[in-house]
């Protein structure tokens, strides 16, 4: 009450000012017949505005729960490819349709930052512990492999992109499976280096270069990028090959994160070995 | 003191008077049937009130006069949205235009009382916004914007003349 009192003290003409231009302009709008047709027009014509974008809000709902739908499609067909499930084979008559289990499951996230300058680059995706991603698994896109899960919070994951100076990701030629390192010198964001080829390779131009599924990041044969040029500059025994990527980092939306299912048995074979 | 409250009640009832029964008629085209003129006198009355009075006094009387001329003009609000606007700038321009050594107890919003250069200077930016604001609200689009500055620019003309007209005649410098 004292504070509503020391408004009026301090404010009052004014809110005495609004509150009389706001009768008079009632009295207009009621009472005189061109302006009372002047603001009931305007008016329509503010409500039927409203109403569109209320509607092309809905419209914007319905099509992100399109979206999430599509994504869980899209992550049922994934995991029901070869590269994504383990097989228990292991002389071809014995192969039995039940005999493979799943080895990659995925998680559909939405890019919310990106970055694609400077030799440093992360991306922020908007899932994190709560929804099971947890450090060191892969994240691709529907057009190829995008980078590598670094740290989560229990909403939000930090992924290492591929554009990064400390990128170390085996791929392989597709053709012959000669496999190699893929780089980036932090020149050009389409462009990355594809390391350790041997000289004895047959390479050409346009090749493709595919994910070698020597990780447990990533599955064998998901797509990179093509060979945009090679050289043997350095004079070393390997090829400079210059890989074009498939995926346009620079606009980035919606990707996957990739879990691998027997990450334990890696980790404890891993421990094991340095035991 | 009494005094100048009778004298100001005497002038409401005056103005609105020769506004409402006079004046309106000349814009009618009480002459000669085709003389479109607006002459607006009465915003002189807020411009007229003694510099003391209260702000809130100002806006209510504002409204009060505003809302009298309505009734003639047979448009409800127009005139009182106008005039409201006009009294609560009246201490905005006031403040604005204070000489270098203050408003002294006996001054008066007159030429007698503060000078003619200064009266000119006080009442003609009231009398733009009062006519810009009523014109606006008259119109009631932003589309009319010409017509609008048109009619502010002619009335503000006619208006001003018969505003230092009155003046002269009712409060000549003594």
């Amino acid at each position: 009450m004292r504070g509503l009192l020391q408004l009026f003290a301090a404010y009052g003409n004014f809110l005495l000012f609004g509150f009389l231009e706001l009768l008079a302009l009632i009295l207009v709008v009621s009472f005189n017949q061109r302006q009372g047709a002047i603001w009931d027009n305007s008016w329509g014509m503010a409500t039927a505005a409203l109403d569109q974008s209320a509607d092309w809000l809905g419209e914007q709902w319905a099509l992100r729960d399109e979206l999430i739908k599509l994504q869980g499609e899209n992550i049922r067909l994934m995991e029901q490819l070869d590269n994504a499930r383990y097989s228990n084979a292991v002389r071809q008559d014995t192969f039995l349709k039940d005999s493979t289990e799943q080895l990659f499951s995925y998680i559909p996230a939405n890019v919310i930052s990106n970055s694609t300058i400077g030799t440093a680059n992360y991306l922020r995706l908007d899932k994190g512990s709560n929804h099971g991603v947890r450090p060191n698994m892969g994240v691709v896109s529907s057009d190829g492999i995008v980078g590598v899960v670094r740290a989560v919070t229990p909403h939000y994951s930090q992924v290492m992109s591929l554009l990064h100076r400390e990128t170390r990701i085996k791929a392989a030629l597709s053709n012959s499976g000669y496999f190699g390192t893929l780089t980036w010198n932090g020149k050009n964001a389409r462009l990355m280096q594809l390391e350790a080829i041997p000289k004895h390779a047959v390479v050409a131009e346009g090749d493709t270069v595919v994910t070698s599924g020597y990780s447990q990041l990533f599955p064998y044969g998901l797509p990179v990028g093509t060979i945009k040029s090679f050289d043997f500059s350095g004079g070393g025994n390997f090829y400079n090959i210059q890989v074009m990527l498939r995926n346009d980092l620079n606009k980035l939306r919606y990707v996957y994160v990739i879990e691998n299912e027997m990450w334990k048995e890696h980790k404890e074979l891993d421990e094991a070995v340095n035991e | 003191m009494n005094n100048t409250v009778i004298w100001n009640i005497i002038r409401f009832f005056v103005l609105l008077a020769l506004q409402g029964l006079f004046l309106k008629r000349i814009s009618d085209g009480w002459v000669t049937g085709s003389l479109y003129i607006n002459v607006f006198l009465y915003p002189l009355f807020i411009l007229l009130l003694p510099l003391q009075t209260p702000r809130t006094g100002v806006l209510l009387l504002s409204f009060l006069m505003g809302i009298g001329v309505d009734l003639f003009y047979d448009s409800p609000g127009v005139h009182a949205a106008a005039l409201t606007a006009m009294g609560y700038a009246r201490a905005l321009f006031l403040s604005l235009y204070e000489p270098r050594e203050g408003y002294k107890l006996n001054d008066k919003p007159t030429p007698a009382g503060l000078g003619m250069n200064w009266f000119m200077k006080y009442s003609a930016s009231l009398m733009v916004l009062h006519l810009l604001v009523y014109f606006s609200v008259d119109a009631f689009s932003p589309i009319y914007i010409l017509g609008i500055l048109l009619r502010t620019f002619f009335t503000f003309v006619s208006s001003m003349a018969a505003v230092l007209i009155f003046v002269f005649i009712f409060m000549p410098k003594r």
